[in-house]
């Protein structure tokens, strides 16, 4: 096991903490980097999207996983974004200033959103969410001068420049670039006032607000860093399908992204990433099984979702910690071998506590 | 990584045929009469959908994202049994002619089948859950709905099925006012189901030993409720009432995997009425139900299909506890 | 000046009267304690002062200002820290961030400045370290200090609290019950404790407390209440002796 002495406090503000931290990062660094000059164009496209998914987790994130706010209309946030960054550019706005102004217009959404949170815990808030959801569908659906309603709009190609980044190369490096800003800008957020405040509100609301933070205030930060995040993918994804109806973005959708951010593990960053690996990953796997297995189950309606379900069923079940949480208790046995506790981790509970008290 | 199951919540299909003249004229008080009672039978599903919502939140503390899918299952094994008994009273010669007979068995067969299910559902899925935030629980509800619809697919497959019910396309006429069998069949049935639950709750020991667990889980333990029994107990009676709605509302409704979408609104309507109260719940399911009907005659298409959710957002902004209130702020 | 100073003060919860007509100061320097038997509305009266509660009647001022209608995040702003009864600590963290959630009021940056770590967020943050260290060793909590709280025993919990407080660097200390759930050793410890935060960093402190030899060391006023209402206040001598006192503990 290595333990790390420190020796001033600058130690404890790095965003790695050893070299030895800083050597596997670097590494992975360099293989995402390169990796285009491996994969073909199909893989590319997917990991791509993965990093899409991985760009929306790290908002819902900072929201589920650190401020212990629950949201199941996080899909209306990606179609937010990824309606207005289409609208911008179908007005002329050129891609590098439409960007952060659907990401900033999902900001004003999402703390507009926020604002009854702050009188609303646990599932009220996560039932709210979902109406929100229902009816910022319902609005898209409707406002056809600017969404196209049932029939959709087409997506601009993303112009930067005059250059195209429309190839399977330049959108995944966009994509990958834009992932790696919003991880750094999560981890400054974590060490920091803001950050600890979320964590303060998750853990403890009358211990936060005792510790003379505005529960108001820090929920619907949290909100709008939130939506904007997610609406950053939406802007993204508005690009990678190319074409944009309502059906892209439904419940599902939302459930999908929660999903993700549980089974990686939530209250960490690096549990967005796996769970976006996950997620990427599932729906070839499920193709591959449906070529082994027998026709009649390939063809059951709802399958995918099913199997979604059952392994959400499974993680909250026996690992609710998530893939990091297992991953961390792996290397955990490894370090401590063979002195590993198997109750180490027996105390440790999700967030969110009960809201109801007698 | 859009899953192919892409239908919202379902499409005005909750509206009757009534509606088909939904043309828009100054409407009398028959009309008025006639949107009332559709508002009525259909809010009367949402209350008993929300009803097994707030009954298993009351007593475990849990939320039970599933209820709606539970509702849908109810009403497979419903269309399963009729079947059934249909071919088994086939050599009964005194039961071969009754009509309704097979329903009447299949529809307690179904509650008992579902109680059974309920049971084991909580021993095997809910109890490893206990002590885990409530947000766990309602992500683990979800999983076990999308299971359940996926189960249900592969069972039953995706095309709608009609229910062979007695009450099905029979009508009164009462002076112009046209009401149909299903219709009084969910009210009548709504309202025996809430009376039967009232009685259970005031006067049987066991019914009491659940308030008692509701109000407080470790108090009621320490004065010998078998508080695991109990949490059982209130699994079994709740999937029995969802499948219950399932059976009232398939007449109206078709049978198919997604039809537990209409949940969603229960559970609005459970919020609605103040998460935690039993009146609430059945009053909350009123006030949507009955609130959809006159807004798909009076308001742009399509949003009658979100005014459940528009009555929530307003309620939560308005009156976050609800219209029965029960829950209290934490102390410290 | 009194540092608190409360007029008045009533406060009912669906027809019980809480807490009725209290008055009471707290002067600058000095350890304040409120006894009473359990239900005199102690906790209410601190609950009151951090805005938890909203008072029926009756005002308090702190330091000069009125805070009767201050939101509950401001009173920590104007400086006064609290502890709870059951401790309230953020579980899922360290000590080290529990503490510096703390000098959340301190905070100079902004949302944008933390989300880009510039220069003057890294300064800060050192700084709060810095000034975190300085608590943790004046409690002697190193050995905890990278623990999630999760794993702790109470004992520990209730001096991370007081910590947490500290790190507020308020002019008031509420202590809710600081001595509930500890053994004898580490009661006399917090005796010790609490002279020190009084006299080395100048920090006022008030506390709801039911153990009188902890109460009889460290207070200089003492408060007695019953049934919401005052009996009477003094010296802890004084409170001991006081006849309404005892009756209230011992009955008639």
């Amino acid at each position: 096991m290595r333990f790390v002495l420190k020796t001033n406090y600058d130690q404890d503000v790095k965003v790695f903490l050893h070299n030895g931290q800083r050597f596997w990062y670097g590494l992975l660094a360099l293989a995402v980097l390169l990796a285009p000059l491996v994969l073909d164009r199909f893989y590319l496209g997917e990991f791509a999207y993965l990093y899409i998914w991985a760009i929306a987790g790290v908002g819902l994130m900072l929201l589920v996983g650190y401020t212990g706010l629950v949201s199941l209309g996080h899909a209306a946030f990606l179609a937010i974004g990824a309606y207005a960054h289409a609208w911008l550019l179908t007005q002329g706005v050129p891609f590098v200033l439409s960007v952060p102004l659907a990401t900033a217009f999902c900001a004003i959404i999402g703390y507009i959103v926020g604002l009854p949170a702050l009188r609303m815990t646990g599932i009220y808030l996560a039932i709210a969410t979902l109406a929100f959801e229902r009816i910022a569908a319902w609005v898209i659906e409707h406002w056809e001068s600017v969404t196209g309603g049932h029939f959709g709009m087409r997506v601009p190609d993303p112009m930067v420049f005059g250059m195209s980044l429309d190839g399977p190369v330049p959108f995944y490096y966009l994509c990958l670039g834009i992932l790696g800003l919003s991880l750094f800008a999560a981890l400054n957020l974590l060490r920091s006032p803001t950050g600890r405040a979320f964590i303060a509100v998750r853990d403890s609301e009358v211990s936060a607000q005792s510790m003379g933070i505005n529960l108001a205030r820090t929920k619907c930060t949290a909100f709008a860093l939130s939506a904007a995040f997610t609406g950053l993918a939406g802007t993204l994804f508005s690009h990678r399908i190319g074409y944009l109806a309502p059906d892209a973005f439904t419940v599902q959708t939302s459930i999908q992204l929660l999903l993700m951010v549980v089974v990686g593990g939530l209250g960490s960053l690096q549990g967005v990433v796996y769970g976006a690996i996950f997620l990427g990953l599932l729906p070839q796997a499920i193709a591959i099984g449906r070529d082994v297995l027998p026709q009649w189950i390939g063809e059951i309606p709802g399958l995918e979702p099913g199997i979604f379900g059952a392994i959400l069923v499974v993680f909250l079940i026996f690992e609710p910690l998530g893939i990091h949480g297992r991953w961390v208790k792996v290397r955990l046995w490894f370090d401590q071998f063979p002195l590993y506790r198997r109750a180490t981790y027996k105390r440790q509970r999700s967030y969110l506590r009960t809201e109801r008290v007698r | 990584m859009p899953v192919n199951e892409s239908r919202g919540f379902g499409k005005p299909r909750m509206i009757p045929r009534v509606f088909a003249c939904g043309t828009r004229r100054a409407h009398t008080t028959l009309e008025i009469l006639q949107l009332l009672i559709i508002g009525i039978s259909q809010g009367c599903v949402y209350g008993l959908i929300a009803l097994g919502f707030v009954l298993i939140y009351k007593a475990t503390e849990m939320v039970n994202f599933a209820q709606g899918d539970m509702m849908m299952l109810g009403a497979f094994i419903a269309f399963s049994l009729i079947e059934a008994f249909d071919w088994l009273f086939a050599f009964v010669p005194v039961l071969a002619g009754l009509p309704g007979a097979s329903f009447a068995f299949a529809f307690l067969g179904t509650l008992f089948v579902m109680a059974a299910f309920g049971v084991v559902l909580e021993r095997a899925v809910l109890r490893p859950m206990i002590g885990e935030p409530p947000f766990a629980v309602l992500m683990l509800t979800i999983g076990l709905g999308f299971v359940l619809r996926a189960v249900a697919g592969a069972i039953w497959g995706n095309q709608p099925r009609a229910l062979d019910s007695p009450f099905a396309g029979g009508t009164f006429d009462l002076g112009g006012l046209i009401v149909g069998y299903e219709n009084v069949a969910i009210v009548v049935g709504t309202a025996l189901l809430c009376g039967v639950l009232y009685l259970f709750f005031r006067f049987t020991r066991i019914g009491v030993a659940m308030q008692a667990a509701s109000q407080n889980q470790l108090a009621a333990f320490y004065v010998g409720i078998p508080v695991k029994r109990v949490f059982a107990l209130v699994w079994a009676i709740s999937a029995a009432i969802a499948a219950a709605a399932g059976i009232l509302v398939a007449p109206v409704n078709l049978i198919d995997p997604l039809m537990g979408f209409i949940g969603i609104k229960a559970f609005a309507a459970a919020i609605v009425g103040g998460f935690g109260s039993l009146p609430g719940a059945i009053v909350g399911g009123l006030l949507i139900g009955i609130a959809e009907p006159f807004v798909a005659l009076h308001l742009p298409p399509g949003l009658s299909e979100v005014s459940a959710f528009v009555i929530l957002l307003a309620m939560l902004v308005v009156r976050p506890q609800g219209i029965f209130p029960s829950l209290q702020q934490k102390k410290v | 000046m009194s540092l608190l100073e409360a007029h008045d003060l009533s406060v009912s919860f669906g027809g019980i009267k809480a807490v009725r007509d209290v008055s009471f100061t707290v002067e600058p320097g000095e350890v304040f304690s409120i006894i009473g038997p359990n239900g005199a509305g102690k906790t209410t009266i601190f609950n009151l002062v951090s805005r938890f509660y909203e008072a029926d009647s009756g005002g308090m001022a702190f330091d000069g200002m009125d805070i009767t209608g201050a939101p509950p995040h401001r009173i920590a702003e104007l400086g006064i820290a609290r502890t709870f009864q059951n401790t309230e600590l953020f579980e899922h963290e360290s000590v080290l961030t529990n503490l510096l959630i703390a000098h959340h009021v301190h905070r100079r940056t902004n949302l944008v400045t933390d989300l880009l770590f510039l220069p003057g967020a890294r300064r800060q943050e050192l700084d709060f370290r810095r000034r975190v260290e300085d608590v943790i060793d004046l409690l002697d909590l190193q050995s905890y200090r990278e623990q999630p709280i999760g794993g702790l025993p109470y004992g520990a919990r209730k001096m991370v609290e007081i910590a947490r407080a500290l790190c507020l660097e308020p002019k008031l200390l509420l202590l809710d019950e600081p001595s509930s759930g500890l053994n004898p050793e580490e009661t006399e410890d917090l005796s010790f404790w609490i002279e020190d935060i009084v006299a080395e960093l100048g920090i006022t402190v008030a506390m709801v407390e039911h153990d009188m030899n902890l109460v009889a060391t460290v207070s200089d006023r003492v408060m007695a209440m019953a049934d919401g209402a005052e009996l009477a206040t003094g010296d802890p001598t004084e409170i001991q002796n006081h006849p309404d006192v005892l009756r209230a503990y011992l009955g008639d």
